[in-house]
């Protein structure tokens, strides 16, 4: 008997796809925790349930085949499993998928071997019955000599019996089987229709098809795509008018000066840059999931694998790196799905270099400025597929040297197509988002309140003097009110700019900028590409202060600008970049340079959002900084290149 | 005797045994594929490789060079 109050923990253990999850979900009503296996990538989850004041400690662990493990993962599970991380399992919940009894039984005599109170938890008895099998669930029970549930996750059946009978602490250590697996199931399954096609087979006829199977995929691939970012759309819009109406609000309240800065240009706008991929994160990981739960994804992962494999990532890379088209870090969120740790790092490090949608402002911005219309378009796809080269050569080089190991095997389980259990689903969603805020509210707080640091402090009284004396000046002025305005708001646009040319920030880019002068920079762009390395689009309000244009909304450049009839390429930021000057009197850009710009641009790591993201999915400060140093030497290499190959062509 | 990454879509073989004693063929044990196990070759992926087999009732993928440590012989009978 378990005295009261003691925390009961369940550990639950299986194949993978045998329903762990949603059967974890069922028993303790909450929505789980992922908790790191100490010192390495894997997670477990863990969620807590109290019944009649005694927690129940719920333990999903990541699936295994046998208790010889072939992946990082696996043999972390089986040492959990053994006690080896000094944790104390009371109750081992072995979780088998009614459909495959014969092969789950042979995992179930590994697992007696452990010693451990076992209860046996059946699920998909529903596929069993579809194909044509009933399983003795009694004579099963006597068999294995354990209690035996059949379980439900749709309707729930099932699941209380077995919480109560796991507090009830009836459970007493399994015993090894009396006869063979094989044989124990013949016993138990008993044949009662003739099997017929099934639907999965008939999907997987279509999803699978030889000529058919790979253009479908694209096809849903896009149509999530479209979903998501028209889906995602109204969100944003509602984070940008709310954050404009916390920021203004913030802005009355406080009176001018730093803190009204700190406030509103460091944090609320700092954090909102970020919050604002919120939405897309959510629909994002809603439709992996939910292609996850029905079962397509193993499906997508066997129609890639053989392209994926050239690479040396594997089927389940693709759609981690298709997600980072839009934003990587959803993308990285996704690699959890990808079983082997080599692989699933690969993939999280080049992911990044897929052109996610907040390059795109800065593209639009370049292209529009120097690019005629006819070749915007052709200029931009490149922009795409250099990222993608690029990344497929990355990962191809990291798996020969750093992230070298033999092709993991792929023996990949194509379960049963099955809608999904929402509950399980909206779980899923919580957990990443709830990460996703929490990051937010910690590592990027931090590095917005740095970056605003850099580009605010020191003040020049002696600037601040001169232009409040100009100001003063043309409001005595006599002048038309209109007119005042107008100059007063110039001079305040001049004022910002002349202080920010002497930050901190401003002093690092011009000394720097030596380091970029080889790719073109003039001085300008170089504090540009040091304002973005906490997120990429910063490039803008930046080149908007440093040409003192007062406050530039990345979000106005849009693609649809380029093609535009009305488009008006010499005003705005269009019209400051084409006329910048250098000090000599030179031109600060030309399409050559706006080129390297742009390819500096797409290879980069500028977005602290990743970074952070990278050291949580990794477990280890050492990927988001390797990930960071490669992007960006490769980006000024890159960059480098362009401009003195161009130069060496006859471009200026 | 064959291997099976040689039979053909739609065969129905039994395993005769799994050749090699590294865990991948461990694994491929583990997974189902134990002497006399009948194996149903499925589909194939648009690319000719994975293939898809079906065992114990479920469907389960293996690359060619996985499938090629598997000894099989054709279903007596």
């Amino acid at each position: 008997m378990i005295s009261e109050g003691k925390e009961l923990t369940i550990a639950f253990a299986g194949r993978h796809n045998a329903g762990k999850t949603s059967l974890v979900m069922g028993l303790t009503n909450t929505t789980q925790r992922p908790v790191n296996f100490p010192g390495s990538t894997v997670h477990r989850t863990e969620s807590t349930v109290t019944v009649d004041g005694q927690n129940l400690r719920a333990v999903d662990l990541p699936g295994i085949a046998s208790l010889d493990a072939l992946s990082r993962d696996e043999s972390v599970t089986i040492s959990y499993l053994r006690g080896e991380h000094g944790q104390e399992i009371d109750v081992l919940c072995v979780v088998m998928d009614a459909s495959k009894l014969r092969v789950e039984l042979s995992l179930y005599r590994e697992l007696t071997s452990l010693g451990l109170p076992v209860v046996v938890a059946l699920t998909k008895l529903d596929i069993a019955h579809g194909e044509g099998w009933d399983i003795d669930v009694a004579a099963l029970s006597a068999a294995l000599n354990v209690p035996v549930f059949a379980t439900n996750p749709y309707t729930g059946e099932g699941i209380g019996e077995l919480r109560n009978a796991v507090l009830a602490g009836s459970m007493h250590p399994s015993t090894p089987l009396a006869k063979d697996p094989s044989e124990i199931a013949d016993q138990v399954m008993c044949s009662v229709k003739k099997s017929t096609r099934n639907l999965t087979e008939r999907l997987d006829q279509l999803f699978l098809h030889r000529v058919l199977g790979l253009p479908l995929l694209l096809l849903i691939i896009y149509g999530v795509f479209q979903a998501v970012f028209i889906a995602a759309e109204p969100a944003m819009g509602w984070i940008e008018t709310g954050q404009g109406m916390v920021s203004s609000w913030a802005s009355s309240q406080l009176s001018e000066g730093a803190l009204n800065s700190f406030v509103v240009d460091g944090l609320i706008n700092g954090v909102g840059s970020v919050v604002i991929f919120l939405p897309q994160i959510v629909l994002l990981v809603f439709f992996i999931t939910l292609m996850e739960a029905t079962g397509y994804m193993a499906r997508a992962a066997f129609v890639l694998d053989r392209i994926m494999r050239t690479f040396g990532l594997s089927g389940r890379s693709f759609v981690p790196m298709v997600t980072s088209v839009g934003c990587a870090i959803p993308g990285i969120l996704a690699t959890r799905t990808i079983e082997k740790e080599r692989d699933r790092i690969a993939t999280i490090v080049v992911s990044p270099l897929m052109s996610c949608s907040a390059r795109l402002p800065v593209y639009v911005i370049l292209i529009g400025a120097f690019f005629p219309v006819a070749y915007a378009g052709t200029v931009l796809f490149s922009m795409y597929m250099l990222g993608i080269v690029v990344a497929v050569l990355v990962a191809l080089i990291l798996r020969k040297t750093v992230l070298k190991g033999g092709v993991s095997s792929f023996l990949m389980e194509l379960p049963h197509y099955q809608r999904p259990v929402w509950r399980v689903v909206g779980g899923q969603v919580w957990n990443a988002c709830a990460g996703f805020v929490r990051m937010a509210g910690t590592i990027i707080f931090a590095a917005s309140m740095v970056i605003w640091l850099l580009s605010y402090y020191p003040r020049c009284q002696v600037i601040h003097d001169a232009y409040e004396a100009k100001i003063e000046t043309v409001e005595q002025s006599n002048s038309s009110d209109e007119e005042k305005e107008k100059a007063v708001l110039e001079l305040q646009n001049r004022l910002r700019a002349d202080q920010q040319q002497q930050s901190f920030l401003a002093r690092a880019g011009k000394a720097i900028q030596p380091i970029f002068a080889p790719a073109g920079f003039d001085w300008r762009t170089t504090v540009g590409i040091l304002a973005a390395f906490p997120a990429r689009e910063l490039i803008i309000p930046t080149w908007g202060v440093l040409y003192s244009m007062g406050d530039v909304d990345p979000g106005g450049y849009e693609p649809s600008l380029l093609g535009g009839e009305e488009f008006d390429r010499s005003s705005g930021l269009f019209g400051q970049l084409r006329d910048s000057r250098r000090a000599d009197g030179s031109r600060a850009f030309s399409p050559l340079i706006a080129l390297a710009l742009m390819v500096f641009f797409a290879l980069c790591s500028q977005c602290m959002a990743t970074l952070a993201i990278i050291k949580q999915e990794t477990n280890s400060w050492r990927w988001p900084v390797f990930t960071f140093t490669y992007m960006t030497v490769l980006a000024w290499a890159c960059a480098v290149g362009v401009y003195q190959i161009g130069r060496m062509m006859g471009y200026s | 005797m064959q291997t099976l990454d040689q039979c053909a879509l739609g065969a129905a073989v039994e395993v005769d045994h799994v050749v090699g004693d590294d865990p991948l063929s461990q694994r491929l044990v583990a997974l189902g594929f134990w002497p006399d196990a009948r194996i149903m070759v499925e589909q194939c992926a648009p690319l000719g490789d994975p293939t898809l087999y079906s065992l114990h009732g479920y469907r389960l993928a293996l690359r060619r060079d996985e499938a090629v440590r598997v000894v099989v012989r054709a279903v007596v009978g």
